[in-house]
């Protein structure tokens, strides 16, 4: 067994550059899914909107009108 | 004299009161006193034999290999499995993350007790023991050796963590001024306990960086320290898991039922810092795969070990743990955990033992006598663990 080896470190650069893009790319992926709420404890999906629900889009629910 | 009485007629009520706690109490007759009192008294008769006649005498340890599983799973794999204590603390006392309050106490009895058993082990596998205290009294100091550093930090460690713990005794002890004065020095021993900790998780693997020629090219680097101070975090936190698990279910009695409440969500906490800090473990192994050209190693018998250790016991539990976080499973966080404890103690155990002089043929295998003194150096704490438990208020309920 030799006891110094010589590593050539611009050997496997350009590999090491995609690992690590492809990490930064992954890290964020993973921390984005798991901050997500998860599928049992997530609020129940809100109805789906109907095409007479569409037809009203732009009504303010949270505004009374004052009558008359 | 009125001083002196009150002084006298106090540590009489304190001695009194630790006699009677000193009295065993609960069942006799369990399975695990069943399985775990033998075995600690033929580990003593081995420790007699160790010290009487010599480590050769019990021990399948020589000069090619002086390190066995003594020093490879007790003392490096048992302080990166106590790595619980200093995340937790920094998380609780340092990020103010309250969530995760209740589980600090029970924490830090374990990193305290593994560090006391497992580093105290040391002195089980020195030729000669009694010149452990040379780096600490300076006889021969030794600044030149990574365990100079190491045998302070473990020392220095030992202390703040007892401080750290010191509350609760205290509070035991109904010594209400002196818990009062105790949890003020808290704080600031959690922060020198979390430089230590850095230090000496990676200072361990810095042990190894003398050995290139006789460890593995797989699992020697020059960022064996970055790694081992790295994987020591998952191992903590999968401690803390597999350990709670456990507690939760053999001490229910003094948990009360916010903290069955509040126990998925620590979990789940948990298992999530787990699996990123094993993201970023596992990504530090590719760049040193990549950097190393390891992939003409890859082929045969250590090709094949060192991904099953890690894919098999990094990659796959951190993908466990991101999936049961997302989707809030608690049976598949518990499975994670113990794969990662498993991966963590074939980890320390290939740089320390199985992968050290790997082109030997006469390789080094532990005695039974080796095997049965590390048992009983768990199984010890073990009980100590469940004394201190049922007696001091470590578990949330009585906080």
């Amino acid at each position: 067994m030799e006891f110094y080896t010589y590593v050539n470190i611009f050997e496997t650069k350009g590999l090491e550059y995609l690992l690590l893009l492809s990490f930064l790319v992954l890290f964020i992926l993973l921390v984005r899914y798991l901050s997500d709420p998860g599928r049992k404890n997530a609020a129940p999906a809100e109805k789906r909107s109907t095409t007479a629900d569409q037809g009203r889009w732009s009504s303010v629910e949270a505004v009374k009108r004052k009558p008359g | 004299m009125n001083t002196t009485a009150v002084v006298t007629s106090e540590l009489n009520r304190v001695i009194r009161f630790v006699w009677e706690e000193l009295k065993p109490r609960g069942k006799w007759l369990t399975p695990f006193n069943i399985i775990s009192i033998p075995i600690i008294l033929i580990g003593l008769v081995i420790l007699f034999f160790r010290f009487v006649y010599g480590i050769g005498s019990v021990t399948n340890l020589n000069q090619y290999y002086p390190l066995g599983i003594w020093v490879g799973f007790d003392v490096v794999t048992g302080v990166a499995l106590a790595g619980g204590a200093y995340v937790i603390t920094f998380v609780v006392y340092v990020m103010r993350i309250e969530k995760y309050h209740s589980i600090v106490r029970v924490t830090v009895l374990n990193g305290l007790l593994a560090y006391i058993f497992y580093a105290g082990a040391l002195t089980l596998d020195l030729g000669r023991p009694w010149h452990i205290v040379n780096p600490i009294i300076g006889n021969s100091f030794g600044y030149n050796s990574v365990l100079f550093l190491v045998s302070w930090h473990f020392l220095l460690y030992m202390i703040t963590m007892a401080v750290e713990f010191s509350p609760v005794v205290a509070e035991w002890a109904k010594l209400e001024k002196a818990r009062k004065f105790l949890t003020a020095l808290t704080l600031g021993a959690v922060i020198f306990g979390i430089t230590l900790s850095i230090l000496h998780q990676s200072g361990l693997g810095a042990l190894f960086l003398m050995a290139k020629p006789k460890i593995h090219p797989l699992w020697y680097s020059e960022f064996i320290p970055v790694m081992f101070f790295v994987s020591s975090i998952f191992a903590g936190l999968s401690m803390i898991i597999f350990e709670g698990t456990i507690s939760h279910k053999v001490f229910k009695d003094l948990l009360g039922g916010h903290d069955h409440h509040q126990y998925e969500e620590i979990l789940l906490g948990l298992a999530k810092g787990a699996a990123i800090t094993m993201f970023v473990y596992y990504f530090f192994q590719a760049l040193l795969f990549i950097h190393e050209k390891r992939w003409e190693l890859i082929t045969g018998f250590w090709g094949y070990w060192y991904l099953l250790e890690i894919i098999g016991l990094v990659l796959i539990p951190c993908f466990m743990y991101a999936y049961a976080v997302r989707n809030r499973n608690l049976a598949i966080i518990k499975v994670a955990s113990v794969l990662t404890l498993l991966g963590i103690i074939l980890n320390r155990l290939n740089v320390t033992v199985i992968a050290y002089r790997w082109y030997d043929l006469d390789k080094y295998y532990p005695s039974w006598q080796e095997v049965v003194v590390t048992l009983m150096v768990v199984f010890t704490e073990i009980w100590v663990f469940r004394w201190i438990v049922t007696r001091m208020p470590v578990l949330a309920k009585r906080q």
